[in-house]
């Protein structure tokens, strides 16, 4: 394909996927080293996982609608819970991560295509291997039962002795190794591939955060992998990291498991937040407001988020000290978060507001995230958090951050850049109902959830007594919510499938918006770009309609 | 003893000194972040309600505004200044809850097990299981371990729980100030039955208290009762004695399961899965799994009389 | 299957070409090495955390022999000077490249022999991995040191291999320093290895 600029096929516009010259036969996508089929790939599979992963959430709440029900075992239901959370952050939150950031970096630098474009099907089918691995253990034996942070002794041998822990370990290895090379993939594409005059300060605040997201994946994975060995070692060869029979010590794995947890759930929310950055302008037809704040503040975060693992741990009795110093990281990390709220509220402030299913997603998350958030902070108080922690307020806590957060702004980057991926628009109609669905759902699943915390109900639990105050009636609350929930998602699945036939062409530009992926067809031809496009501001595509204002200067209404 | 009737099971009750300061500090953070949130929310309804873009609209591009340096120093600073109280009251609160030990010697031992309680009153030569005594007004030094996996311990009204590691004692105080009956469960998950490893807290008068620590104490009276007679040679033959401990019978020393030497004085079993009546002990010992599926007691294979008889005996250790 | 040779070639030098200069491949490793650090960061702080309480120091002082570790550790250190003097002769495309090569692997072989016997040793005292916490924490670290040794192994072979092959199909020096970066990582993670593992104990 070295010659494809002088194939006739690639100058007459090709606008639908289906019709992409060279992604014909399944072959095409299978040995794919191009990175908008392994971004779709990507994106598809964590789609397939989702919906596995919201089948299996859809099992718990079906447990938990009423008290002392049976409709799982309390063996099953833990390896429910335990798989589920599992699946959620690793092969969906970090396939969604890696399958927009590897479709759409090089299409926002002005790249022909990644770094290391082997390497990247790598990451891939490794990340496919990996997920595969863990799925298996249901053949062999019975799943991963020890919950998805796997606090040992209960996730040695000694307490579960069948084979899921061991494939549970051995899959996240895998899968790591695989993020690990892509995150470097990504680090030096957008080092040394951006389009002439694309400075760091110009690259969209997306490519910013994914360049941050892939420094966060580079250096905190290795702590998982560490963490796995020693388990993976304690289960196979009778090691002794976390006996504590003979000195060894449970703490150390949670230090190391929550050194990669914490970083980890940024790197799951940066690029929902990269999302947001693009979308939200657009809609707003305003520039993002102080990008260049939005950027540092991000640099922020990640190196913040080193510093921050214990306050998973502040109930472990570690002394004033130890526990104190990871509340004030804590806490201080709310402040580049903030900035990141008011400064997407003032990139909408005085803008002209147009209420694309894409901005409502965007603007649903911000309200979310915010919740959150907040209680997130709350946690950060350790005397909070001695109260709530290990209770359903956590649990509220991370499915507003993760579902309400990261995947709202990830189905808002699914509703705008899906155009350019298929070169077809979604439905808005069927947009709008799964969207309002889904809000209701959402917030009407999980922030009961809060309530049952401060109730005293704890997570993790299979069942619950008859009898406590209000438990039951919320617990039935949130699971019919749930059903609401869950059908959104089938509508969303059913909505992408039906605009893929039926969707109405987009064209290159359907939103008039302003970053570099806009400016080749919609699907992009094999390489991206006929020409190497020359960038002189934030907003390229602003420059090329009025000759200049791009970063928002002498541009009068 | 009925658990539906224990003291309202809330982190909001206050039931010690403890959650008292707790209580305080999270009615100020929680009004801090509700306002957070509401200003959020309401600066977007605004936004909804002024900025769209208006039918007749011209196309023309809004006003392009690429910062504004004194708003963002704003809503970096009261963050900041928001967050630095927060942070202070951090500590005031965690000193005065948590004060150092020092050289204290723990008034209740707490040992987390695969799914019970067991708790030891060092100080009175105590060992009992799944339900707590505590006087009221007395500030009580807890210490927490773990006999096999992490578990947590959480009273819920008492405010703060504390995990229960292998290997690493922590401790907590405890200082109720009001009696009554309150409830919790584990808070790590350790497990099959993490959902139903439940904790049952009686805070009673002081004089109350110290008849049931004398009674613990004590030696349990050997009842004459036939069945009783022929339940406790059961008891001893059966491999009850395995795993269970009964103050006095020299075979009875193990311990693995709860310690039975008062079992009659409980208002549960198992950790609150059944009221402690004798049919109900029967019934649990004929098939535990029954009550608390994947517990670690297997089914003692009991014939009816067999059970009865034991129950009749276990009744009686009071 | 396309052939992205272009693809992944940097775009034409172009006046406002802001990117980093540097070579793709060796940033890449940089990268990589960055990654594995924090991994050989945490092996090793499991080997301190227990180092004092549960006497795994006084472990190692009783069972290892720092001096015969200390000479094969030296074979190791000296291979990344001969690698550098490869780089140096194959810079100046002398034929000496391949000598020092050839050395270099040499010496790491060496080092994995010395520690192949070390393990024998140990063995045969039944200090095993599964035995207490100094074995457990000893062979993971020490293990997974080796493993990365027989990997820079490899690579040094396949780098000697295609200079050997001549002229025509040269390997390039990207790859070249890609490979040594990795073996001077290696070797510098032993530093730190062999100081907390083998010499801590002196210092109590
Ligand atoms: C996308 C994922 C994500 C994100 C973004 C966050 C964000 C944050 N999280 Fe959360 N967290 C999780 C995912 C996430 N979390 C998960 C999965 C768990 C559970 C793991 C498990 O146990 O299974 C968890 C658990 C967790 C705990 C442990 C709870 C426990 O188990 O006891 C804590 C404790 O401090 C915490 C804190 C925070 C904080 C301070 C933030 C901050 O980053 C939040 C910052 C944002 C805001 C504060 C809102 C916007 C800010 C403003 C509007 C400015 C004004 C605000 C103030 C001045 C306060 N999180
Ligand atoms: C991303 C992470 C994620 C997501 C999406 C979800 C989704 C859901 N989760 Fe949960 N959950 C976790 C992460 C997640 N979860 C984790 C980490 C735990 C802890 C596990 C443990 O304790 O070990 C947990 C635990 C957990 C519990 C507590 C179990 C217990 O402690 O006993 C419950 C209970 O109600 C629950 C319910 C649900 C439900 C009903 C959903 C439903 O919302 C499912 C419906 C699905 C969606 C709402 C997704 C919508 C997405 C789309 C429509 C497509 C988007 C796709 C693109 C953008 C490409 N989850
Ligand atoms: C293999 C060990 C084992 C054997 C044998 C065993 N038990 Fe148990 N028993 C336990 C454990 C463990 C528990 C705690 C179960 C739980 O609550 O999770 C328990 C709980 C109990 C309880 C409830 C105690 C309480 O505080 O609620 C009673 C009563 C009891 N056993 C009686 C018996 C009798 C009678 C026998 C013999 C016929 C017996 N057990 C044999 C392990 C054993
Ligand atoms: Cu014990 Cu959970
Ligand atoms: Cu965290």
């Amino acid at each position: 394909m070295t010659d494809s600029a002088l194939h006739p096929h690639s100058h007459k516009p090709v606008n639908w996927l289906r019709d992409v010259p060279e992604y014909q036969g399944i072959l095409s996508w299978l040995t794919s080293i191009d990175h908008k089929q392994l971004g779709i790939l990507y994106i598809l599979s964590a789609f397939a996982f989702l919906v596995v992963g919201a089948f299996l959430g859809l099992l718990i709440r079906i447990q938990l609608m009423f008290p002392m029900n049976h409709v799982i075992s309390q063996e099953a239901y833990n390896q429910v819970f335990t798989v589920h959370g599992t699946t959620m952050v690793f092969f969906v939150g970090m396939p969604l991560l890696f399958g927009f950031a590897v479709y759409l970096t090089p299409l926002m630098i002005g790249a022909r295509d990644m770094a290391f474009p082997r390497l990247n099907s790598f990451g891939y089918w490794v990340y496919v291997f990996g997920a595969i691995m863990m799925f298996f253990s249901f053949l062999a034996g019975g799943a991963p039962a020890a919950g998805w942070f796997a606090y040992p002794p209960l996730s040695e041998k000694g307490y579960l002795f069948n084979s899921g822990q061991n494939y549970w370990a051995l899959s996240l290895f895998v899968t790591g190794i695989g993020s690990v090379a892509t995150g470097v993939n990504l680090v030096v594409t957008i080092l040394t591939m951006r389009a002439p005059g694309m400075t760091l300060k110009r690259v969209p605040l997306f490519v910013w955060m994914i360049l941050m997201d892939a420094f966060l994946v580079i250096f905190s994975l290795p702590a998982l992998n560490a963490a796995l060995v020693m388990i993976l070692f304690d289960r196979i060869l009778n090691t002794h990291f976390f006996d504590a029979t003979v000195g060894g010590s449970p703490l150390l794995w949670q230090h190391f498991f929550w050194f990669f947890g914490h970083p980890e759930v940024y790197i799951l929310i940066l690029p929902g937040w990269g999302a947001i950055s693009e979308i939200i302008p657009v809609f707003s037809r305003k520039l993002l407001f102080g990008a260049g704040v939005m950027a540092a503040s991000t640099v922020a975060i990640t190196f913040l988020s080193f510093g921050v693992w214990v306050h998973h741990m502040f109930a472990t009795g570690l002394g004033f000290a130890p526990l104190y110093i990871f509340a004030v990281t804590s806490l201080l990390i709310a402040v580049p978060t903030g900035i990141k709220v008011w400064s997407w509220l003032a990139t909408m402030w005085g803008g002209k507001l147009k209420f694309t299913t894409a901005m409502l997603h965007s603007m649903a998350f911000l309200i979310q995230f915010t919740i959150g958030g907040l209680s997130g902070v709350m946690f950060a108080v350790i005397p909070l958090d001695w109260q709530l922690t290990d209770s359903y307020f956590v649990v509220a806590h991370f499915h507003y951050v993760l579902v309400g957060g990261m995947l709202f702004s990830l189905i808002a980057g699914v509703y705008y850049w899906y155009p350019k991926a298929t070169g077809r628009m979604m439905s808005e109609t069927l947009g709008k109902w799964q969207f309002w669905l889904m809000t209701v759902g959402f917030n009407g699943t999980f922030f009961v959830l809060h309530i049952l915390g401060i109730l005293g109900m704890p997570r993790r639990v299979y069942t619950y007594p008859l009898g406590m105050p209000g438990w039951a009636e919320l617990n039935f609350f949130s699971s019919c919510c749930s059903f609401i929930l869950v059908f959104s998602i089938l509508l969303f699945v059913y909505n992408l499938i039906w605009s893929f036939y039926h969707g109405q062409i987009a064209g290159p530009n359907p939103w008039n918006a302003w970053t570099l992926e806009w400016l080749c067809e919609s699907p992009p031809i094999a390489e991206n770009f006929e020409r190497v496009p020359v960038v002189r501001s934030r907003r390229p595509l602003w420059d090329l309609q009025f000759g200049s204002g791009g970063d928002g200067e002498n541009y009068h209404a | 003893m009925d658990l539906k009737n224990a003291d309202f099971t809330s982190i909001f009750n206050v039931a010690t000194a403890q959650n008292k300061l707790l209580v305080d500090l999270h009615w100020f953070t929680l009004g801090i972040c509700l306002v957070i949130a509401f200003v959020v929310t309401g600066l977007m309804v605004a936004i909804i309600a002024k900025f769209r873009t208006p039918e007749n609209d011209d196309g023309s591009e809004p006003k392009q505004i690429h910062g504004n340096t004194r708003l963002e120093i704003i809503w970096t600073a009261i963050p900041m200044l928001i967050v630095t109280v927060l942070g202070v009251l951090t500590a005031v609160t965690m000193i005065m809850v948590n004060p150092a030990v020092g050289t204290k010697k723990p008034d209740v031992i707490v040992v987390g097990h695969q799914w019970w309680w067991e708790y030891q009153y060092p100080k009175y030569g105590v060992t009992t299981a799944n339900e707590l005594y505590l006087p009221v007004g007395e500030n009580a030094l807890f210490e927490i371990r773990a006999a096999d996996v992490v578990h947590s311990f959480w009273v819920v009204a008492f405010g703060q729980k504390m995990d229960a590691i292998p290997g690493h004692p922590t401790n907590m105080f405890v200082h109720p100030t009001k009696t009554g009956l309150f409830l919790g469960t584990c808070s790590e998950y350790c497990g099959a039955q993490h959902g139903l490893m439940r904790i049952i807290a009686h805070v009673v008068s002081k004089p109350e208290f110290d008849d049931w620590i004398k009674q613990q104490a004590a030696l349990p009276q050997q009842s004459t009762d036939p069945a009783a007679v022929k339940g406790k040679e059961l008891f001893n033959s059966a491999t009850c004695v395995q795993c269970h401990r009964i103050a006095g019978d020299a075979e009875a020393t193990a311990r693995i399961g709860p310690d039975l030497t008062h079992i009659a004085t409980r208002g549960t079993l198992g950790a609150g899965v059944l009221e402690n009546t004798t049919d109900n002990l029967a019934k649990w010992m004929q098939n535990p799994q029954q009550f608390k599926p994947g517990c670690n007691m297997p089914n003692m294979r009991l014939t009816n009389e067999e059970a009865h008889d034991i129950a009749v005996y276990l009744e009686n250790l009071k | 299957m396309h052939n992205h040779s272009t693809a992944v070639a940097p775009p034409p030098p172009h006046p406002l070409d802001s990117n980093l200069k540097m070579n793709r491949n060796i940033m890449g490793m940089l990268l990589f090495i960055g990654s594995e650090s924090m991994f050989f960061l945490l092996l090793i702080l499991a080997y301190v955390n227990f180092h004092n309480q549960y006497g795994t120091g006084s472990m190692a002082a009783w069972h290892l022999d720092v001096f015969k570790t200390g000479m094969f550790s030296i074979a190791l250190f000296s291979s990344s000077f001969t690698l550098w003097l490869a780089e140096k002769a194959h810079a100046k495309n002398s034929g000496m490249a391949i000598v020092w090569m050839l050395v270099t692997i040499g010496l790491g072989a060496v080092f994995i022999a010395g520690q192949a016997l070390e393990y024998t040793e140990l063995i045969k005292e039944n200090l095993t991995i599964s035995r207490d916490l100094f074995g457990t924490t000893f062979f993971t670290l020490t293990g997974f040191h080796g493993f990365h040794v027989i990997v820079g192994l490899i690579l040094l072979c396949v780098a000697l291999w295609v200079m050997a092959r001549g002229k025509e199909h040269e390997i390039t020096e990207a790859g070249l320093t890609c490979v040594s970066l990795y073996w001077h990582f290696v070797d510098v993670v032993w530093v730190a290895v062999f100081s907390v593992v083998y010499l801590w104990r002196f210092v109590q």
